[in-house]
């Protein structure tokens, strides 16, 4: 028989409850009790047990279950002895009815107990799920951390680089400036005694023997390639003082002290310094408009120049023009460097302030990034402006206050 | 449940004893068999138990008739108290239409009462009842007992409740009619509510009572 859940307490026909016992032992039975004529009827009128046929003169019970009149016992026999056939079945109903409920009673709670561990058993694959989104989430930012750690690194190491670079070139700069500065005294000096032999040259003329000898030895063209040979050597000695004293500008990025300096001063050593990496890629041409003194970290501005200049070269597939200009216009300062290189796609001209960004391999001698000269014109109370076109170029514009804010 | 049977002019109430384990519900049921007088009562009908202990649920069916001929039937249910019944005593109280809840009157059972409290508490949202308008009952059983809270303990730590309150000793029937009338009492206007018992039926609360619980 069909048990159907979720329904114990519900009310029970007479055949359900009848569901469990064999019809045709009862009816057996009940024949043995009431005789062959008899008929156990729902009070619906469906026939269960007994005879279709009309019934004179027996007696008629009502069979109860659980306070209602679920059937009838109908039979020609005494009244009392149909009662008491009746009050079996109703017996058998209260049987019945025990079963019925308990099966689905039973039924009932194996189901919520199945749907209270399906929940838990969801819950648990919930939280299992999270953790492992936890798990990756975390992955993901390990990983990611790891990258920041070797880019800070490398960040590190390309500053330190820079860092003991500076200090050879302070050295080298250093060693070269005592011999150089006795060198250019002495080709001076030097000079000075050419001219003096020069005065001789009249005295030699008037004595014939001697002028005879000093023509034959060319000592006119002699003491003349002298003095030319003296005055280049005396410019290239200055070119090395001047070089040196450059290389010293530099080395002086630790050097926190603020100076005033005429920033195209500074210009023009960046120039000289990088000269020989940018030249193969460049032409540089100055456009300097007259600026008035600022007080500044002035080695820290070289390297924010030498690193935008730097950049501008690098910027190039083919040789091209950059172009420095300096202007001072109202209360503020601006350093221009354009260059005709390729340009910078729109979206990475958003991210190349990012800390660490950057479009090639560190190592490629590029000195600062981009957010540390951002963070050093900063300092400065100023600001770094872009602009560019890709394939055409790129201009980066350092603005600084005229008063310097250093 | 509050059934209305329209075709066999019948209405359905379910009545729920609840309670820690042990603390005579299936007494109270037994008791009100025996209390009771109405115009129709069934047997108690007991499914299985384990020493005494109730392992599905006491089912005691009471009815009357209308003046208008209509069948008001009680179903008067206790849950299984012991904790490890819980989905039977949820399944029980679903559909409920009012409640009594048994507790212990024994200093010992303190924490019991309050647990099966909460359970009921819980299991009542659970099958959607709306436990703060359901009527209901609270009887301290067991009072024939030594060691036992006072009255006026018990009074004092449910004066904020909003339930009334009974005392009883199921044992010898004291207080179990009384505590089932207070039942009526709370259910009458619920039905009333529902069913127009008053203006369809002829039944006014006092008659109500008195044909269900009439001595
Ligand atoms: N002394 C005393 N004993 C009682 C009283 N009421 C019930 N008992 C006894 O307490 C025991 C448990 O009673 P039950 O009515 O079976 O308790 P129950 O609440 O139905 O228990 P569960 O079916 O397990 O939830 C029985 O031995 C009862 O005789 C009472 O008022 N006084
Ligand atoms: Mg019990």
């Amino acid at each position: 028989m069909d048990i159907l859940p979720g329904s114990f307490d519900r009310e029970f026909t007479l055949s359900e409850l009848l569901g469990g016992i064999s019809r045709k032992k009862l009816s057996a039975a009940l024949a043995t009790l009431l005789g062959a004529g008899f008929r156990l009827s729902s009070s619906a009128g469906e026939v269960l047990a007994g005879t279709t046929d009309d019934l004179p003169g027996g007696a008629r019970v009502a069979v109860r279950h659980d306070l209602e009149v679920l059937g009838w016992l109908e039979a020609a026999a005494a009244e009392d002895q149909v009662g008491a056939a009746a009050t079996l079945l109703e017996l058998l109903l209260h049987q019945g009815a025990r079963y019925h409920m308990a099966s689905a009673l039973h039924i009932e709670v194996v189901r919520t107990d199945y749907e209270a561990l399906q929940d838990q058993y969801a819950a648990l694959q919930a939280s299992e799920a999270r953790y492992r989104a936890l798990s990756q989430q975390l992955e993901e930012r390990v990983q990611q951390q790891v990258g920041v750690i070797e880019t800070a690194q490398r960040q590190l190491y390309q500053a330190e680089k820079m860092a003991s670079i500076g200090q050879l070139a302070a050295g080298v700069a250093h060693e070269i400036n005592n011999p150089i500065g006795f060198i250019r005294s002495n080709l001076g000096t030097a000079r000075g005694y050419v001219e003096r032999l020069q005065q001789f040259t009249p005295a030699i003329r008037a004595n014939p023997p001697l002028a005879e000898a000093w023509k034959r030895a060319d000592m006119d063209f002699l003491i003349e390639d002298f003095g030319a040979l003296l005055k280049e050597s005396i410019d290239g000695a200055d070119r090395v003082a001047r070089i040196v004293a450059d290389l010293k500008g530099f080395s002086n990025v630790d050097h926190a002290e603020v100076e005033v300096v005429d920033l195209n001063d500074s210009l023009r050593s960046v120039c000289n310094v990088a000269h020989a990496q940018v030249s193969p890629k460049a032409e540089v041409v100055m456009d300097l408009g007259e600026l008035p003194p600022l007080r500044c970290h002035a080695g820290r501005l070289n390297q924010v120049f030498l690193s935008l200049l730097l950049n501008a070269a690098h910027a190039m597939d083919t040789r091209g023009e950059i172009r420095i200009r300096s202007r001072h216009a109202g209360n503020e300062l601006r350093i221009e460097f354009a260059d005709t290189g390729h340009g910078i796609a729109q979206d990475v001209l958003e991210r190349i302030f990012d800390p660490f960004f950057t479009t090639r391999d560190v190592g490629q001698g590029t000195g600062l990034g981009l957010t540390v000269s951002r963070d050093v014109i900063a300092a400065h109370g100023g600001r770094i402006e872009v602009q560019s076109a890709p394939g055409k170029g790129s201009a980066f514009t350092v603005v600084l206050p005229a008063d310097g804010r250093a | 449940m509050a059934d209305i049977d329209e075709t066999n002019r019948k209405i359905t109430l379910k009545l729920v004893y609840y309670g820690p384990a042990m603390s005579g519900k299936t007494t109270n049921l037994m008791r009100l068999h025996d209390l009771l007088a109405p115009e129709l009562k069934g047997d108690i009908l007991t499914l299985e138990t384990q020493n005494d202990r109730t392992l599905f649920f006491d089912l005691l069916p009471l009815g009357f008739l209308t003046p208008t001929g209509w069948l008001i039937k009680l179903k008067l249910y206790t849950v299984p108290g012991q904790v490890v019944h819980d989905a039977t005593r949820k399944a029980v109280l679903s559909r409920a239409d009012g409640m009594v809840f048994v507790a212990d009157s024994q200093r010992t059972q303190s924490v019991n009462n309050s647990e099966s409290f909460q359970n009921l508490e819980e299991n009542a949202r659970r099958v959607g009842l709306d436990f703060d308008s359901l009527p209901l009952v609270v009887q301290f059983n067991k009072r024939d007992l030594p060691r036992i809270l006072s009255e006026e303990e018990i009074e004092a730590r449910w004066a904020q409740a909003p339930w009334p309150l009974t005392f009883a000793s199921a044992l010898t029937g004291a207080g179990v009619r009384e505590t089932f009338v207070r039942l009526l009492e709370q259910v009458y206007p619920h039905a009333d509510r529902q069913f127009s018992l008053t203006e369809a039926h002829g039944m006014s609360q006092a008659a109500f009572v008195q044909a269900v619980a009439g001595a």
